[in-house]
This record gives structure tokens, sequence and C-alpha cells, in this order.
């Protein structure tokens, strides 16, 4: 009796410890293979799990878009899951290593896809566009592209995004600085950034941040940030990055731009420069715009970035893209879903440009009576840049979130003074060279 | 219930006697079956806690030492590159050795400091006599929150450039400061912040403090000995083994910190507070290389055992514990 007892409690550990310490991989894909039949008959009852970053107001809205599916699809059920950015990734790789990706996951352009499209995480979409589910009619190629990957289409852009310069109309004004066009240059940005600085005692500019302004920077000049296979750098000139980091440096020096030391506090579109009038530029992407402007309790205006070919420098880029992941069970339903994301006027009439401006020409006009005078603001600029731009660079190594943290780590040394400018374009190809060569 | 308990044990008592006279082999036998069935009992009572342990820290430690040599992104499987990590570590990252220096600088200095800290402040309340539970719970309470995201929050805002620090600085006339923005002083907040985190070294000192018989003092009084004469000559020598004690627990605390330099400077400025194990979490979660973080992991594992290791040898010379014959 005691003896069986032992056995059986023996046991009932094993299979505690076991169970709980079993991945959950092989359980998910026996799943995976069952369910299949289920996504066909459309009824039966399905729940979602979705993931995005953004800020409280993104999360506010797409909480209101979920619950309008969910009512327009009562069999359909959305279990949000959201973040900021810093940590998305982070958790998704966790979710990735666990095979528990979501059915709808906020993807990111650039070295993210590329990775995920490495890793064949992500479902093929173009079945589904062949098949109507995700109705893409009259987007246009180059933004379709930015969503595929070795000819596979493995996200649907939310929206469009550009860089812009944001300005702050009435200080510019106040200081007696003509206010920029599409047609200013680096020399006008400099100029304007000082004489603010001058007649107005603040800042003439937020200092500018590399990760993406250095790449525009080259674009402007004919260069690209990568060479074509992403093993090296798109240019051979150090000179390049050496004027670049001057220009910067000369003006923190001057006291027009802050230094590192107070860009490092700012923890959030509240704490920018430009919300609280201590300058009257900053350079960033369109959707936040709104976010500056709201925080601001003021409205800004935004122009295209400086420089003479700046619309070879000017790039479209999708805000984000929705994909599916291969682990998803319910495919079908979460490409109905994106579908709705993309062609509901509803949906955009929630959002604002706040994951981009709406792919579809349609959309965007039936909108154009009751747009917010920011969003009215952002519609324009992205036409107006959709007009003078050239196709984004995709070719970004896996590596380059860490190519790119180099680069705005050496910023900040130039700027402190540790290094002159010429050291640090030296500098920056040495580290890239050491991290590419991996 | 004395009746109760009294019958248990005599029951206890008499089981392996009658057993003993007839077989003393069988008996040794079914006590050991028993025991066996007990045994199994408790680990079914304690399997919550095994099952942390083997799924929550052994197998994670076993896996982590698997990944360190292997590539490791998260997204695919992990390839086998044998020691490449470490070899990449010791000669090929300069960022490896930096933080390694500010690690050591930060709890080279941090630990002291709040050691000596927290003595000082248990000695100062072993004398008070009145109201010693309100000045405890006050001086403990930054340890309670201390490794909180909140203080962090707050210590950035505190010696922010518009802080209340510059402000306070500013309101004495004195001049202000970046804090924060500069290389030099970044490490020093979070230091400071260490040190004031002294709660529970304290604790464990004022512990130790009580311990010390008062008779020492009346007899060295009585021989003459001054306040400085008792605290070198008795009070230090005796606390000895809670100064051991608290130096190694702080040691180790002090080089897995993580938090502050994460949350108030986040390495910044030009890298100057990047801690060891800050370090390590940009390698693995925000550049994505598992294997050379989970290296930089064992790295550390080794640090920390070898100079918890060194402590000890070292303690011979300079721990007394009573009753001890020299």
């Amino acid at each position: 009796m005691r003896r069986k007892n032992l056995f059986f409690v023996l046991m009932i550990i094993f299979t505690l410890v076991l169970s709980a310490c079993s991945g959950n991989k092989a359980s998910n894909e026996a799943g995976n293979e069952n369910d299949k039949p289920k996504e066909e008959k459309g009824d039966e009852q399905v729940t979602l799990r979705m993931s995005w970053w953004g800020s409280q107001s993104r999360h506010d809205q797409t909480q209101a878009i979920i619950d309008l599916y969910e009512q327009e699809n009562p069999n359909v059920k959305i279990e949000p899951e959201f973040t900021g950015f810093d940590g998305y990734f982070e958790k998704m790789a966790a979710q990735a290593a666990g095979n528990n990706l979501p059915d709808i996951m906020q993807q990111n352009f650039g070295e993210y896809l590329n990775q995920y499209a490495d890793k064949e995480l992500l479902t093929d979409l173009t079945e589904f566009v062949e098949k109507g589910t995700i109705d893409v009619e009259g987007v246009s190629d180059t933004i379709m592209e930015s969503g595929t990957k070795d000819g596979k289409l493995l996200g649907i852009p939310t929206g469009t995004n550009a860089l812009a310069a944001i300005y702050d109309k009435e200080m510019l004004e106040k200081a007696g600085v003509p206010l920029p066009n599409e047609n200013w240059t680096w020399e006008d940005y400099e100029a304007a950034a000082n004489k603010v600085h001058k007649e107005l005692g603040t800042y003439g500019t937020r200092l500018l941040e590399p990760k993406n302004i250095f790449e525009y920077y080259l674009r402007e000049q004919g260069f690209k940030m990568f060479s074509k296979d992403g093993k090296d750098l798109g240019y051979k000139d150090d000179k390049l990055l050496e004027d670049y980091y001057a220009m910067n440096k000369e003006m923190v020096d001057s006291g027009t731009a802050p230094g590192y030391d107070v860009i490092q506090q700012i923890k959030g579109v509240e704490d920018e420069l430009i919300v609280h009038g201590k300058s009257p530029f900053d350079f960033r992407w369109s959707n936040q715009v709104g976010a500056l402007s709201s925080a601001a309790g003021k409205q800004l205006e935004l122009t295209m970035l400086p420089g003479e070919n700046n619309d070879k420098g000017m790039f479209l880029k999708p805000a984000m893209l929705w994909s599916i992941p291969k682990s998803s069970k319910h495919k079908e339903e979460a490409a109905k879903f994106i579908n709705f994301f993309l062609n509901n006027i509803k949906v955009y009439e929630i959002g604002g440009s706040d994951r981009g401006v709406p792919l579809k020409q349609e959309i965007r006009e039936a909108m154009a009576p009751n747009l917010s005078e920011t969003d009215k603001k952002v519609f324009d600029y992205i036409s107006l840049v959709t007009e003078n731009s050239s196709p984004i660079d995709s070719n970004f190594p896996a590596s380059s979130a860490e190519v790119l943290q180099a680069l705005a780590d050496i910023d900040e040394l130039v700027m402190y003074g540790e290094m002159t400018p010429e050291e640090g374009a030296k500098e920056f190809r040495k580290k890239t060279t050491e991290i590419l060569s991996r | 219930m004395i009746p109760k308990k009294s019958e248990q044990s005599e029951s206890v008592m008499d089981f392996p006697k009658t057993k003993m006279t007839e077989k003393p082999v069988k008996r040794f036998k079914s006590r050991k079956k028993k025991s066996g069935y007990e045994n199994a009992t408790g680990y079914l009572f304690i399997s919550p806690f095994l099952i942390g342990l083997f799924c929550l820290t052994l197998y994670p430690i076993v896996y982590s030492f698997y990944l360190s040599f292997t590539q490791y992104d998260l997204l695919g499987s992990p390839t086998w590159i044998g020691l490449d990590n470490y070899t990449r570590m010791f000669t090929n990252d300069d960022m490896f050795w930096t933080s390694m220096k500010t690690t050591f600088f930060y709890a080279g200095v941090a630990v002291p400091f709040r050691l000596i800290f927290a003595l000082l402040v248990a000695l100062a309340l072993n004398k008070i006599t009145e109201m010693v539970g309100l000045y405890r719970t006050m001086l403990y309470l930054p340890s309670v929150v201390g490794g909180s995201i909140a203080i962090s929050i707050m210590w950035r805002q505190l010696f922010g450039n518009d802080g209340a620090f510059n402000s306070f600085l500013a309101l004495l006339g004195l001049p202000t400061h970046s804090w924060l923005g500069d290389p030099d002083t970044a490490i020093w907040t979070l230091i400071v912040l260490y040190g004031w985190q002294f709660g529970s070294s304290m604790l464990i000192f004022l512990a130790g403090l009580r311990n010390i018989p008062k008779t020492y003092y009346e007899a060295s009084a009585v021989d003459g000995a001054r306040p400085i004469q008792q605290f070198f000559k008795i009070t230090l020598p005796l606390l000895t083994p809670v100064i051991l004690f608290n130096m190694v627990m702080q040691v180790i605390n002090g080089f897995m910190a993580f938090t502050p330099s994460f949350i108030v400077t986040n390495g910044g400025p030009m890298n100057s507070t990047v801690l060891f194990v800050l370090y390590m979490y940009r390698r693995a979660f925000e550049f994505f290389e598992m294997g050379y973080g989970s290296a930089m992991a064992w790295v550390m594992l080794v640090i920390i055992a070898a100079l918890t290791a060194l402590i000890f040898k070292s303690s011979g010379k300079w721990v007394h514990y009573e009753g001890e014959q020299k």
C-alpha cells in the first residue's frame, strides 16, 4: 500500500515537473493542424490576439477601432496586447521563441521586418490579396513594395509617413526669420537657427537626431546609408559624416543647439523643446506632429527637410505594417481585420494620422472635409512628399540597429568634445566594419 | 493537548523497540521504507518550490550556459559557435571593458560608502532610546522602495537640470550643474543613490550592535577607555562577523546593479554609466544577441564568485568570532 503511494506521489511530481518544464512548441504545432478546418467555417467563435506599440492615445484609439470591429463581427473577439516602443520587440522576440506570436502583429519597416523575414516567421499575404480578402486596389506600388521582401508580401502598411521639418511659426516670426519652405537649404536652416538664438535667447533648433537625419543627409547628397548587399556603408568619403558632425557641433558650441546634457532629459513628446517654446525647429516623423501640437497647445507647421536636392533625400515610409505571423491559427480572420483597418473610413476617423496617412486616395478624399487642422497639414505634406521623393532604401542589414546606435554614441562623443568630427567619422566607419563583419 | 502529545511520542518510541527484539534486519529495512515514504510526502509538499527551482532556476542556468556557446537571436534557433562569444568579449569589444571598469568603480566606491553610512546610522540609532521604532522605520523606508523604478525616476527628476537639487543650490546662491548630463558627475548620482538605500545593512548592523554585551563597555570604562577606543577595541572587532556578512551581500548586490543605470541615466552621457548588467541587457535584448548576453552573464558570475571567495579567504585575518581561541 505504502509502496504504491510512494510510486503515485513520485509520478505526480514527475509529471508536474515535466509538464511545467516542457515548451509549448509541440502542442502548438499539433493544435495548428487540428484547427485548420475551423478556419474555413467563418461563423465559429474566434479569438484573435493583436499587438502593437505606441502612446496612450494610440492605445485608446486602437481599442475603439477594435470595439467597432467586434460590433460588426460578433463572432470575432480581439485580445489587445500593447506596450510602448521600448520593450515591444523584446516582447515579440520572446513570444517568437515560444512560438507564441500574436495573430495580428504591428511590424516595423527596416531591420525588424528584414529580421522576421529572414527567419520566415511571417505569412506571405499575397494569397489573401489575390483572393480579395485584403483589398489593396489603388495603393501605389512603391508603398506596397515596402512591405515586400524577397517577393513575399509580409506586411500591409498602416499608412504613410515621411520625415518632416516641424517648426513653430510664431517663434520664427517673432525673431524676424523668413518661414522655411520646401526649397530651403542647409545654410538657410543654420542661418534661421542662429538668428532665433540671437534674437530670442532661446535655442535656435533642437539637436538633430542622427539615426534618421544622417540617413536623409546622405541620400540628399546622392549616397546611401548601406551598400546594396548591406555588408558595408553606402558611402566612401568620411568627409560626409565629418561635415554633418561639424555642422551640429558648431551649433552646440555657439549655444544655438542644446548639447546632450539637455537632450538626455527629454523623456517623451511632452518634454520636447519645441513644445515648451525653447526651440523653433524639430526634425522628425510626420505622424508625430499631432502629438507634438497637442502637447504644445498650438498649431505647429511642417515642411520638407532642407537641402537643394531634398527630393532625392526625402522618401515615404510605411509608418508601420500589419503582419500575420506564421504561427497564427486564424490567418483568414486576421487578414479580414487588416482589410477592415485598411479600407474602413471609420478607422481613420478614430485614429487620424497617428499610424500614418491613409494609403487609399478615396479614403483621403472622403476624410478631407472633416479633418482636423493638424491632420490636414499632414495629409497635404504627404502629398507634397509623394511628388518630391525617391523610393525608400530597404537594404538595412539585421545588425543595423547596432550600427545606428554606434552613430548616435559617436554623435554624443563629438558633441561633448571628446572627439573631433573628423575622428568621429573615422571611428564610425571602423565600428561599422567591425559590426557588419561579425 | 498535552495527553495527546505524550501518546504520540510513546507510540513512536514503542515502534522500533518491539521490532528490534524480533528481527533486527527487517526493522532496518521497513524503517528505510517508511522514511522513503515520508520523504516522498515531504517532496510533494514542497513540490511548488521544487518545480520553481527546476523550471525557473536550474533549467535556465544550464540553458544559459549552453547558450553562451551559441549565436541566438530568439527568432531562429541557436547555432553552436564554440568559444567565439568569449574570445570576442575579451579581444574585440571595447564596450565590454568600459562597462567592466565602470562597474568596478561603481561597486568599489558605492559598497564601502553604503556600509560605512549604514554603520554610522546604526551607531547613532543604538544610542537613541526614545522613538527608536519611528526612526528605524523612517531610515529603513528608502531600502523598501529603493530598488523600484519609481525611486529611480524620482532620482532622475531630483538631479535633472531643472530638478530640486539644482533649485536648492540656486536658492543658496551656489552654482548649478548638469549632474546627469556631465560624464564626470553622472556616475556619482548613481553612487549616492546606492548609498542612500542603506536600510537593510543598517538593520543588520543594529542587531549586531545590540548583541554586544554592555558589560564590556562598563568594564572598559572602569579601566579608563575613551569612547573612541571602545569603538575600535570593542565594537568593531565584535562586529566583524556582521561586517563580513553585509560586505558579501553588498558586493554581490553592487555588481548586479541594473535599475539605476537603466532608468536614471540609461547609460549616458557618453556611455559613462553603462554598468555591466546594463550592457548585458543591451546585447541580449536590444541587439538580440542572447548567446553573447549569456556569455557575459557567466563572466559576471565568475567575477562575483571570485570576489566572494577572496573576501571569505581574507576573513580569517580580520573577522573575530566570539569564543574563538587563538
